[in-house]
């Protein structure tokens, strides 16, 4: 036990002391991984747009609730007169419990998130369908002067080329996802390899004094871990905080959904950190392999 | 302590560094081994410390055949043989003291033993105010002492020094020298491979002289030339 503890120790003051190799092997974890999540994110969010894309809803007007003075009546009015509007082609009115269906649907792989969620927080709201996508504008403006109108949101024109892009992108993403994921485990084992190769000399000198291969190999071993979990831990917080970024301006972005749920960002994090886990042990084991033939 | 029988070592390439070479050094004898750079004094040393792999011949070393000796066995081997460079061979990453408790650390040891002995061994080389100075803050001679420090502190019964004042000037040398004549008086066997002639000729030790491979003389109480104690003869 003791002996692990010195090892420990060793390899937590190599770090302290290789301050800039480190630096550099983390960063090249922090750099690739951060690229791989990225991809993925991506990919979800075009995903999760997507569903609501192909809905054929051409204007999603959300309305105001009880708690703000707005009664079930004057929704059901608001309805009947957008129906008689001449772009109109058809409406849907989604209460909340439709709202929280939806939800479901669209996040039904994130169940942590759906049991958090409280079904009286998401608004009702009307779904126009049009006539021609490219009366939008006008629609907005009648919309604009509604009293029970709480926020309006139109997908735009062209909705039907942009679904066609996003089908593409989707694919795109999962490949990219993948060939990033893969070249992070590379990159990273590589770059801590190198590492050891620069410290070859010391490998040898511990050797000369009678060190056996594991007593030479943890320390190392320990440290590859340790840049591994690092790096990929703050590629994690680093994708997550420009999400949350992106999450913020979705309001003024109004078609697209930018936002992800938490849920999403643990599942890929833990997953994130074994991966650079294991590539900063397997980099070590592949760099000190060579070096400690006797 | 140390046998060597009919040893031969011939690296690939085909050059042949030492050739039928047998001598036995008693416990606690002092033996130099001189000859010009190439004749294959670093060779003897490197095949005692397992090092290269012998091509023919047998070494014993404390009874034991080092030839014979599976791999994973070699560190053990190391432990029981101190070790001293010309480049020191110093831990650039870890202090004086850490380079030195490193060669009890490798053996195990409890780790309040691992600071005496420290400070006791870094005491006996001179140096005890310099423990947390890293090899780079030293002078070359500070070097070479923390070396024997470390190839001291476990107390091993024999202690290679292959040109350990090869990179020192003649006054630092001389001390470097009384250091290793104070740890043999201790009854450590020390081989030591130098072309230092002064050093040979002021210790006046059992002298083994190599040329190409060959053991060409082995004299006890020798000089660095032979023509000079042949004169003497």
């Amino acid at each position: 036990m003791s002996r692990f503890l010195y090892l420990l120790r060793d390899a937590l003051v190599n770090l302290r002391r290789n301050a800039l190799v480190v630096s550099g092997a983390v960063l090249a974890v922090l750099v690739s991984m951060s690229l791989a999540l990225g991809a993925l994110m991506v990919n979800e969010l075009v995903r999760v747009n997507l569903i609501q894309w192909q809905e054929g809803t051409h204007v999603i007007v959300f309305l105001k609730d009880e708690q703000a003075g707005v009664t079930r009546a004057s929704q059901r009015a608001l309805r009947a007169e957008i129906e008689r509007w001449p772009q109109v082609e058809s409406t849907e009115f989604y209460d909340k419990s439709d709202a929280l269906e939806e939800f479901r649907q669209i996040f039904a792989e994130q169940p942590a998130l759906l049991e958090e969620i409280d079904p009286a927080l998401l608004p009702a709201s009307i779904r126009i369908r049009l006539h021609d996508i490219a009366d939008y504008r006008q629609v907005e403006f009648q919309l604009a002067g509604e009293a029970p109108v709480r926020r309006v949101r139109s997908l735009g024109e062209r909705i039907d080329e942009l679904s066609a892009v996003s089908n593409v992108l989707n694919g795109l993403g999962l490949v990219a996802s993948l060939v990033l994921g893969v070249s992070a485990v590379v990159l990273i084992a590589n770059t801590i390899r190198m590492a050891i190769y620069a410290r070859r000399d010391e490998v040898s000198i511990m050797k000369l004094v009678g060190a056996g291969n594991w007593f030479i190999r943890v320390p190392f071993v320990l440290e590859g871990l340790i840049e591994g979990v690092v790096g990929a831990g703050l590629a994690v917080l680093a994708v997550w905080l420009a999400s949350d970024r992106l999450a913020s301006v979705e309001q003024s972005v109004e078609i697209v959904r930018l936002s992800l749920p938490t849920d999403f960002f643990l599942r890929w994090g833990v997953l994130f950190v074994l991966f650079g886990a294991a590539a900063g042990v397997l980099g070590s084991l592949l760099g000190l392999r060579r070096f400690l033939r006797v | 302590m140390i046998r060597m029988q009919e040893v031969t070592k011939v690296y690939d390439g085909g050059i042949v560094a030492a050739r039928d070479v047998s001598l036995d050094i008693q416990k606690s004898e002092f033996v130099f081994l001189v000859g010009p750079s190439g004749s294959g004094k670093s060779t003897l040393i490197r095949l005692l410390l397992r090092e290269e792999d012998i091509t023919k011949g047998k070494i014993w070393v404390a009874g034991k055949d080092i030839t014979a000796i599976p791999a994973w066995k070699v560190p053990y081997l190391r432990r029981s043989i101190g070790t001293v460079f010309q480049d020191f061979k110093l831990l650039p990453n870890k202090t004086v003291a850490e380079n030195v408790a490193f060669a009890l650390e490798v053996l195990g040891r409890p780790p309040e033993v691992v600071r005496t002995q420290t400070t006791q061994v870094l005491e006996l080389v001179g140096l005890p105010g310099k423990a947390d100075r890293y090899p780079r803050q030293l002078s070359g001679g500070e070097q070479q002492r923390v070396s024997i420090a470390r190839a001291f502190v476990n107390r091993p019964p024999i202690l290679l020094a292959d040109e350990p004042t090869g990179n020192l000037d003649p006054a630092t040398s001389v001390g470097i020298m009384r250091l290793l004549d104070r740890i043999n008086r201790t009854g450590t066997t020390v081989v030591m491979a130098t072309h230092d002639h002064a050093i040979v000729d002021a210790m006046r030790r059992r002298v083994v002289q190599l040329e190409r491979g060959r053991i060409i003389r082995d004299q006890a109480a020798g000089r660095y030339d032979s023509s000079v104690v042949q004169v003497g003869d």
